[in-house]
């Protein structure tokens, strides 16, 4: 996972966020760059989804599944 | 102007030369163009956006009444007729191999959604969003569709696709996904409002919204097949991403969006949109649908063509027809009508059964409609709640209206709402001399400026 990607799941793992809040945290990121580490966050099937549409990052290998 | 029929840059001429269009000319990044487009009068055309050199962007292009009646091509009080006719006299469109849309083509592993500059648009959106889509896809038996679904980015091949509303490509993939097959989709972004408004009227399955499109035209559209799928698309689109919706039902995360009824909706859940190639003009103009005004008028014509045509099968005389900004251009229609004994109730009957509209007001040829004081007058002194007021229950409904509580109905679940009908004419038994206005003594005899 590239160094901005694993930057994504360590703002996640703090708390669930909404996508604008974590891609206002990287606006010095060209969007290009800032999107193609968002698909790997996303690719990695540890991201979930909280019921208002938050992402979160899944705690265990079961909720992963 | 092409010698064909115009296309999503002659509307953007068009409205420079109404003083509808503001050029912005500093580069914007694409995080940014929604929320500045939110603060301009105009619709708004950025000319520069940042990390992406041969692209332009532009949204808002029909945000108000008046826009979209400059890029129709007629009076704003005339929209809905205007829509009505082209509906009324399609004109099948025409195969080309010359298509801009294909200036440049990326398929394979070439093909990569961040070459495209996908805004943010809202605040709680579930991602970027490409959301001025006319989409097509073919069945076996019916035949081709065309229709408008919005698509979050997820990877740079993958999107999501808002399919949860029942519509002829839901229907599609439902027996592509029988069968356990993909159902080919090719998404044409920046093609002209007719084809957009083509693309949301609700037609009978075997109709082609094309040919729907070339009747509001007066000319064929022009089409140009897909490179890697069986599908044709728009020739003068500004991109194409050709590709499949995976087989995988309504299993996947899409959304929250920030909706048409100017409201974020839920998170849903929806199938994926696998890209397999993506065409486009060598500049490239990017179609931001700018929400929820944008939408509201694309529904805005199409709700009230709707309307009429349900009135005329009714046997009912319409004089005017309007579907409120409140309403979002979709959940609500109110009509003037010549009215009959009964015809009040028969009127309501026919709008009510228009799609998901959940309210309808109908009154006499004599209340301007467009005048909300004359509209409240007629509901005052016309109305008698226990005879002129029309419940009906268990009724198709719409997710993102909130008051259906479509969380409820689970995954891929279609919601039911209730719909109101209210009878605003005059009551029958009761002569029209009763609402004869007020006039004042010898007004149309004076002129107040003698006495000033």
């Amino acid at each position: 996972m590239s160094p901005l990607a694993t930057r994504i799941v360590e703002m996640l793992r703090e708390r669930p966020r909404h996508f604008a809040e974590i891609a206002e945290a990287h606006m010095e990121v060209p969007w290009r760059e800032f999107l193609q580490a968002w698909a790997e966050v996303r690719g990695s099937a540890m991201v979930g989804r909280h019921e208002y549409g938050l992402y979160t990052i899944k705690d265990s290998q079961e909720d992963r599944r | 102007m092409s010698a064909g029929k115009p296309g999503f840059r002659d509307v953007l001429q068009a409205l420079d030369g109404a003083g509808e269009l503001l050029r912005v000319p500093k580069p914007v990044d694409p995080r940014y163009v929604s929320g500045l487009t939110a603060q301009s009068k105009q619709a708004t055309l950025f000319e520069s956006i940042s990390g992406y050199p041969d692209w332009r962007l532009a949204g808002a292009l029909l945000s108000t009444r008046r826009r979209l009646a400059v890029a129709m091509g007629c009076s704003e009080r005339d929209i809905a007729t205007r829509f009505e006719e082209g509906v009324r006299h399609p004109i099948d469109a025409r195969l080309v191999t010359d298509a801009p849309c294909q200036d440049v083509v990326v398929e394979g592993d070439g093909v990569d959604l961040t070459s495209i500059p996908i805004p943010l648009m809202h605040v709680k959106d579930g991602g970027p969003y490409i959301s001025a889509t006319l989409v097509v896809s073919k069945d076996p038996e019916y035949g081709r569709n065309v229709g408008s679904y919005r698509l979050m980015y997820r990877t740079p091949r993958e999107t999501g696709i808002d399919l949860v509303s029942p519509s002829d490509m839901r229907r599609y993939y439902q027996r592509a996904l029988d069968q356990g097959r993909p159902l080919e989709i090719a998404v044409a972004v920046g093609v002209h409002p007719f084809e957009m408004l083509a693309a949301s009227y609700k037609a009978p399955i075997d109709i082609d919204e094309f040919a729907i499109a070339g009747g509001l035209h007066g000319k064929p559209v022009e089409l140009v097949r897909c490179r890697t799928v069986d599908l044709e698309v728009p020739a003068d689109a500004e991109f194409v991403l050709e590709g499949e919706l995976l087989p995988i039902g309504w299993t996947v995360d899409e959304g929250p969006f920030g909706e048409f009824s100017h409201i974020t909706g839920d998170i849903k859940w929806n199938p994926v949109f696998r890209v397999k190639c993506i065409t486009r003009r060598r500049d490239p103009i990017f179609y931001m649908l700018q929400m929820p005004w944008e939408n509201d008028w694309l529904a805005a014509p199409v709700t009230e063509a709707a309307g009429l045509q349900a009135l005329r099968v009714a046997s009912v005389e319409p004089v005017a027809i309007r579907a409120p900004v409140g309403g979002c251009g979709y959940w609500t229609l109110i009509a003037s009508i010549r009215k009959r004994p009964g015809e009040g109730k028969n009127a309501l009957l026919a709008l009510l059964s228009v799609a998901e509209v959940k309210l309808a007001i109908v009154t006499d040829d004599d209340i301007n409609i467009y005048d909300p004081d004359d509209l409240d007058w007629a509901l005052t002194f016309r109305v008698q709640a226990d005879h002129d007021v029309l419940v009906v229950s268990g009724a198709r409904g719409k997710h993102i209206d909130p008051s259906v509580k479509a969380w409820a109905t689970g995954k891929g679940g279609l919601p039911t709402t209730a719909k109101l009908g209210i009878d605003a004419t005059i009551p029958e038994g009761v002569p029209r001399s009763q609402y004869e206005r007020l006039r004042y003594f010898a007004r149309d005899a004076l002129r107040l400026d003698d006495y000033l």
